[in-house]
């Protein structure tokens, strides 16, 4: 069922719901619940995404599903989809294999505005599988630096081996580029860490020297990670102006109809994911 | 402007048959009131709004999305036949309208407008409601207003296309010089005016963050997630998205969701920002009443009234904002 071949819309037509099929020319282990996934359009056709936006993945028969884009528009020709299985659609996806196609309507979604970032120093602080989308931004900002200021890293993990693209936080922190500060929940019994400290991702906030009027944090995580984070950075100094969030909900349609991604009066898909902390600290259930 | 008699509204629907695709509003053999071809059942204009949401014409419970044989996907695509409903009531319209707005902004949506595109509204009014109760006129937003002088109707059409169709009317003039429809409007806009009160009342309340959590708790308590609110919502528009096998070829359909229901918003994760009943009823409420107002500029409950009839624990949305004002004005 997973197969695809030609559409309307590689004919010129255009329909909101209907898959672009794009092939997956490499698919690789980044933890054994997460794969990465690079991704080819048709007839070499760039995807024409910004740092943070997401694609709906469709598999016939298995749905469709948001995915974040983990790779920069900076990298021509390809685009990446870090992906955990966690459900029907991810699960099936995890079973392709290089060469089958996947379904991609996109890019949807609000993104890091790398213009309105332009000239500050960044604090990119990533939880879990937040690093997927923070990924991007990471990307572009290692390939064009000389657009921002000082670039700190912060990226947390339940464990070591829990760490996504670790072969990426070992090139960041070698790189002059970033300054790069890791953390693991905890080092299960029998194995280390010495790459960074073991705790929750808000000890490494503390230590952090920040020019504070021209700082800006971006933050992607688990819903838990948000306030306690967010916490760390308002007794730094910084106000809610000053922090970008990237938030995950559930979403059918991608192009704010199917309701299911609502924020009070916001849609993720639509108005987000990627919010100025001011415009949703307000809204119940948001943070 | 011509006044028709049932009959001869009947025969003008049916003479449009080959052309639109009618969905008229028919009595079926148990005495439902539905919205169908004139061969499911008696012809049935009068007798007040339709009980199921008259926006399922172009937003139905099950939509197909495309289909996929042997590899190729085929968009779904406009009916054969245009669509041409009958018998939308002044707040159904006011429904049509949202959801008009709420398909076309940022997206187009394509499955809604293949349907919504090229269709015929009729809506009707005056002296045919319920127990022969007076209905709001609507004074436009469809193609034709059916408007009730308690015997016949007055056909006012508001758009070029609503004109060349009732051209073809079998009926004669009224010939009042418009003094008849002149006394009809006035005792339109003599109706009462409480729900629309009450109503705007409870979302001026939510918007200023008068209304408790312990409030929406009470309310929750009440709730057995039945979703028939959401059901029977003219401007309920949520959706989730299924694929389907079916004689060899796969189906993407899309079917209505509600937001009353435990998973709506439950992420792969586990997170699931909906997960209690509270946060369930509040949105139901809210969405409508404030973050809409937010949003689109207006409420988007249209007091239609569906939800309070359908709710079997009397938690609908006119019934909520009563309680709203009586405790928290």
């Amino acid at each position: 069922m997973n197969v695809m071949t030609k559409t309307k819309a590689e004919e010129g037509a255009s329909h909101i719901y209907e898959p672009i099929p794009c092939e997956i020319v490499s698919k690789r282990d980044l933890t054994p619940l997460e794969k990465l996934f690079r991704i080819e359009m048709p007839d070499g056709r760039e995807l024409g995404q910004r740092p943070g936006q997401f694609v709906q993945v469709s598999i016939l028969g298995y749905g469709e599903a948001p995915i974040s884009i983990s790779s920069s528009p900076t990298k021509r020709g390809y685009f990446e989809l870090g992906v955990r299985n966690a459900g029907t659609l991810t699960g099936e996806l995890h079973k392709l294999n290089v060469g089958d196609k996947i379904g991609i309507r996109g890019p949807f979604g609000t993104y890091f505005d790398v213009e309105k970032l332009a000239g500050k120093d960044l604090v990119l602080i990533a939880g879990g599988c937040g690093l997927a989308p923070m990924r991007s931004l990471i990307q572009y900002c290692q390939d064009r630096p000389s657009e921002f200021g000082k670039l700190t890293i912060l990226y947390g993990a339940k464990t070591p081996e829990d760490r996504l693209y670790k072969e990426d936080l070992i090139e960041w922190n070698e790189s002059s580029v970033f300054a790069c500060s890791y953390a693991v929940d905890g080092v299960p019994a029998g194995g280390c860490f010495n790459e960074g400290q073991v705790g929750l991702i808000t000890v490494l906030i503390p230590p952090l020297e920040l020019d504070v009027k021209n700082t800006v944090a971006v933050i992607v995580g688990p819903p838990i990670m948000y306030r306690f984070v967010i916490a760390e950075l308002k007794k730094k100094g910084l106000a809610e102006d000053q922090i970008v969030v990237s938030l995950e909900r559930y979403m059918k349609c991608g192009v704010g109809k199917c309701g299911h991604c609502a924020i009070e009066h916001l849609y993720c898909c639509l108005d987000g994911p990627v919010f100025w902390l001011n415009q949703v600290s307000s809204l119940k259930g948001a943070i | 402007m011509k006044r028709a008699k049932t009959e001869e509204l009947k025969t003008f629907f049916e003479s449009l048959s080959d052309k639109y695709d009618l969905r008229v509003p028919v009595k079926l053999h148990d005495g439902t009131r539905v919205l169908g071809s004139l061969s499911e059942g008696e012809f049935a204009i009068e007798g007040g709004k339709i009980p199921q949401k008259p926006t399922s014409v172009f937003f139905p419970q099950f939509d197909e999305m495309f289909v996929v044989t042997d590899g190729d996907v085929a968009m779904a695509k406009p009916p054969a036949k245009p669509i041409m409903v009958v018998g939308m009531t002044a707040e159904d319209l006011d429904c049509l309208e949202f959801i008009d707005k709420f398909f076309a902004e940022n997206f187009r949506d394509n499955i809604y407008y293949n349907k919504r595109d090229g269709s015929v509204v009729v809506g009707v009014s005056g002296r045919c409601g319920k127990d022969g109760e007076f209905m709001k006129i609507a004074g436009g937003k469809c193609d034709i207003e059916l408007i009730s002088d308690g015997e016949c109707f007055i056909v006012h059409p508001y758009t070029d296309k609503g004109e060349g169709l009732v051209e073809k009317l079998q009926a004669d003039e009224c010939g009042c010089g418009g003094v008849h429809m002149e006394a009809l409007r006035k005792e339109s806009d003599a109706l009462p005016k409480e729900d629309e009160e009450t109503v705007d009342k409870a979302s001026e309340l939510i918007r200023q963050g008068k209304v408790t959590d312990e409030f929406w708790d009470e309310i929750a308590t009440r709730c057995i997630a039945c979703t028939s609110c959401n059901l029977a919502c003219p401007t309920c528009t949520c959706f989730e998205v299924y694929d389907r096998e079916r004689d060899g070829k796969m189906v993407r359909q899309r079917i209505w969701d509600s937001c009353q229901l435990d998973g709506f918003m439950r992420e792969a994760s586990g997170h699931n920002p909906s997960g209690k009943q509270l946060q369930r009823t509040r949105r139901r409420i809210h969405h409508k009443l404030a973050a809409d107002v937010e949003r689109w500029g207006h409420r988007t409950c249209m007091l239609c009234g569906r939800c309070d009839e359908v709710c079997p624990t009397e938690i609908g949305i006119k019934s909520v904002c009563r309680e709203i004002v009586k405790r928290f004005s």
